[in-house]
């Protein structure tokens, strides 16, 4: 969380982080050469780099899928989520190497210029077992490019938080095009097995991964609080609400998150205007309400980040009745003041 | 999970259980890296054995024949019975073209003829199971010499008609093929050898028979004119050639109609539908 921006906001995590994704990289390229080298000892160096560049990129965006997943099923992976950007940059680089040069040894020093040449050499679109391949990987690392050239916050204020997502989103249309890459190209020429079933274990590992977090998400989304009184909804217990923690509440296709904190009940807007994360599953730090994706913090009575932060997020009226907290779900504008629900004791 | 245990990542350090937990999956991690990477790199197929003397120029003195496709035919002393060993060399351009322009361009500049002359061409090599192709590249001055007659008609190549011959096999660039790219065959090579073969470098078909071993055929047309545009669309990809075979030396020539000499074929429906046919053979036994 910066008020200006910088290239990087480096901090001892971030280094961690990206020292070990450096060090990841040099492992897997220096086995894969180094096993093709000892085994396969007539091979070219070109070929071998397209293909650990490649496949180094296919294993990078399997485990960059499978963060966002795997931490909303368990927060303990939340630490992965933190600098993802860095990761999924990372990976472009790699994917910027396969793809440079498999254009340079593919398609220069031809008659025509090589991305001409990239989609008009084969044309049979119509054909599985002939289908240019290439193409799809080229739109691919298109997507790839404008999510790693946006991938940092300058961007995320600039396009809106929602255009921002949405533009990220498409990282599932280009796994998409990176699978049928691979099915219609290289596991077309390779006999060997292992690479058809990696590339199934990893998709049925995703997929199964983003059904189990998505379906906990409708569970909790399609809960009906059927109590209604004055606009406010029964929600649920005092007790059942942690200290300094939230609750988060799904009425009228709004997501709300209710805080407990120094004996009063506040309620604001669930997602945060960094990344849409989950305001609701983040804690009261320093008396401010902190996301737990890349820790933006809100005040708890009016949903202003602290100066000189501007981020702002909706708040609602909360109240108690007895032990029952009552919320209504008609939202207050960004950064309104609320008084919450004071808890007798 | 204790209720004070939050993870900020711009705070110093992770709460201990994170990082105990996310030292555990850096370790999974560590493990799928080093096995994927293994696993990966063993499972490729084996690399051909062709060799690309890129950066070393080579002289080679020969006969230059422009058909039936651009070639020297050098010539090494003679066999135990007095017929004289030779190797037919087909001519290839620098990057993804043929040898014709860069020949063209010498015989323009030199204003002669080198077809049926005796040449000392100067050219990068690349070869293979017993083929032999050189590189010519314009920047390389690779005429180094020509003689000025033609030579006597009992060096020109020997000519054999085999009839007409049904012949499976994939089409294939011979400059990668014999290489400069490994793999040059196959899917992943396809857009390149399209571009090879459009840019001049005469097609080849590459026959694999039953017992592995490779025969390679140059392709041209009917009337031995370039067929290279017309062969596009089967490049990379199971055919079979009706076509009239003829040797000229140490190669085959396929004179290929490309209107009806060329069709689609499935190896794996011609495979698995050749095993169930024997299969039901011997049930029917």
């Amino acid at each position: 969380m910066s008020a200006s921006y910088a290239a990087v906001g480096w901090n001892r995590q971030k280094k961690i982080y990206d020292w070990l994704i450096f060090g990841f990289c040099i492992l897997y390229l220096t086995t894969f050469i180094s096993f093709t080298a000892i085994f396969n000892p007539e091979y070219t160096f070109e070929t071998v780099l397209i293909r650990s560049a490649s496949t180094l990129a296919v294993l990078m965006l399997h485990v960059i899928l499978s963060i966002g997943p795997l931490s909303r099923i368990n927060k303990k992976f939340l630490p992965l989520l933190y600098n993802r950007r860095h990761l999924g940059v990372t990976m472009f680089c790699i994917i910027l190497v396969h793809s440079v040069f498999s254009i340079m040894q593919f398609h220069s020093l031809s008659n025509v210029n090589p991305f001409v040449s990239l989609f008009t050499s084969n044309t049979h679109f119509g054909s599985l077992a002939d289908f240019p391949f290439q193409a799809l990987g080229f739109f691919a690392l298109i997507i790839f490019f404008l999510m790693a050239i946006t991938s940092h916050d300058f961007w995320l204020h600039n396009l809106s938080p929602k255009v921002w997502k949405t533009l990220h989103m498409f990282v599932y249309l280009a796994y998409f095009l990176v699978v049928m890459h691979v099915m219609l190209g290289v596991i077309q020429y390779e006999t060997n097995p292992a690479f058809i079933v990696i590339i199934v274990v990893g998709a049925v590992t995703l997929i199964t991964l983003h059904l189990i977090a998505g379906t906990r998400e409708v569970r909790k989304d399609n809960i009906v609080y059927k109590l209604n009184q004055d606009g406010f909804v029964m929600v649920c217990d005092v007790n059942d609400i942690i200290e300094d923690r939230a609750k988060v509440f799904c009425i009228d296709e709004e997501r709300i998150a209710v805080f407990k904190t120094q004996g009063k009940l506040f309620a604001v807007n669930n997602v945060c205007k960094h990344q849409n994360g989950p305001i609701g599953e983040g804690k009261i730090v320093d008396g401010c309400i902190t996301c737990p994706w890349h820790g933006y913090q809100y005040l708890p009575n009016n949903g202003q980040s602290p100066p000189p932060f501007k981020e702002k997020v909706c708040t609602y009226d909360v109240k108690l009745q007895d032990t029952k907290v009552w919320l209504n779900p008609k939202p207050y504008s960004e950064g309104t003041e609320r008084p919450g629900a004071v808890i007798e004791m | 999970m204790k209720n004070e245990e939050f993870y900020i990542g711009w705070i110093g350090s992770a709460p201990d259980s994170f990082a105990a937990f996310i030292k555990k999956y850096i370790l999974l991690l560590l493990l799928i890296v080093i096995v994927l990477g293994v696993l990966l790199s063993l499972s490729q197929k084996k690399f051909g054995t062709g060799n690309f003397e890129f950066g070393t120029l080579t002289q080679v003195k020969g006969i230059y024949f422009n058909k039936p496709v651009p070639n020297i035919k050098v010539i090494n002393g003679k066999d135990i019975w007095g017929n004289a060993n030779y190797i037919t060399v087909p001519l290839i351009g620098f990057g993804k073209h043929g040898a014709d322009g860069t020949i063209a361009d010498i015989e323009k500049e030199k204003n002669i003829s080198l077809n049926g002359k005796e040449v000392t061409l100067k050219g990068t090599l690349l070869y293979n199971d017993g083929k032999l192709l050189m590189q010519v590249d314009a920047n390389d001055q690779p005429l180094v010499n020509a003689a000025s007659a033609t030579i006597s008609a009992d060096l020109l190549p020997k000519q054999k008609d085999l009839g007409v011959l049904d012949v499976k096999g994939e089409i294939v660039d011979p400059k990668c093929f014999f290489g400069v790219m490994k793999p040059g065959e196959g899917k992943p090579h396809k857009d390149c050898a399209i571009r090879c073969i459009l840019g001049g470098i005469p097609p080849l078909l590459k026959v694999t028979d039953n017992e592995r071993k490779q025969n390679y055929y140059l392709i041209v047309g009917p009337n031995g004119e370039k067929l290279n545009e017309a062969v596009q669309d089967f490049v990379a990809t199971p055919v079979v050639l009706h076509a009239k075979a003829v040797k000229y030396d140490d190669w085959i020539v396929l004179y290929v109609n490309a209107d009806n000499g060329i069709q689609h074929y499935s190896s794996i429906k011609d495979h698995y539908g050749s095993l169930y046919a024997s299969c039901a053979a011997d049930c029917l036994k």
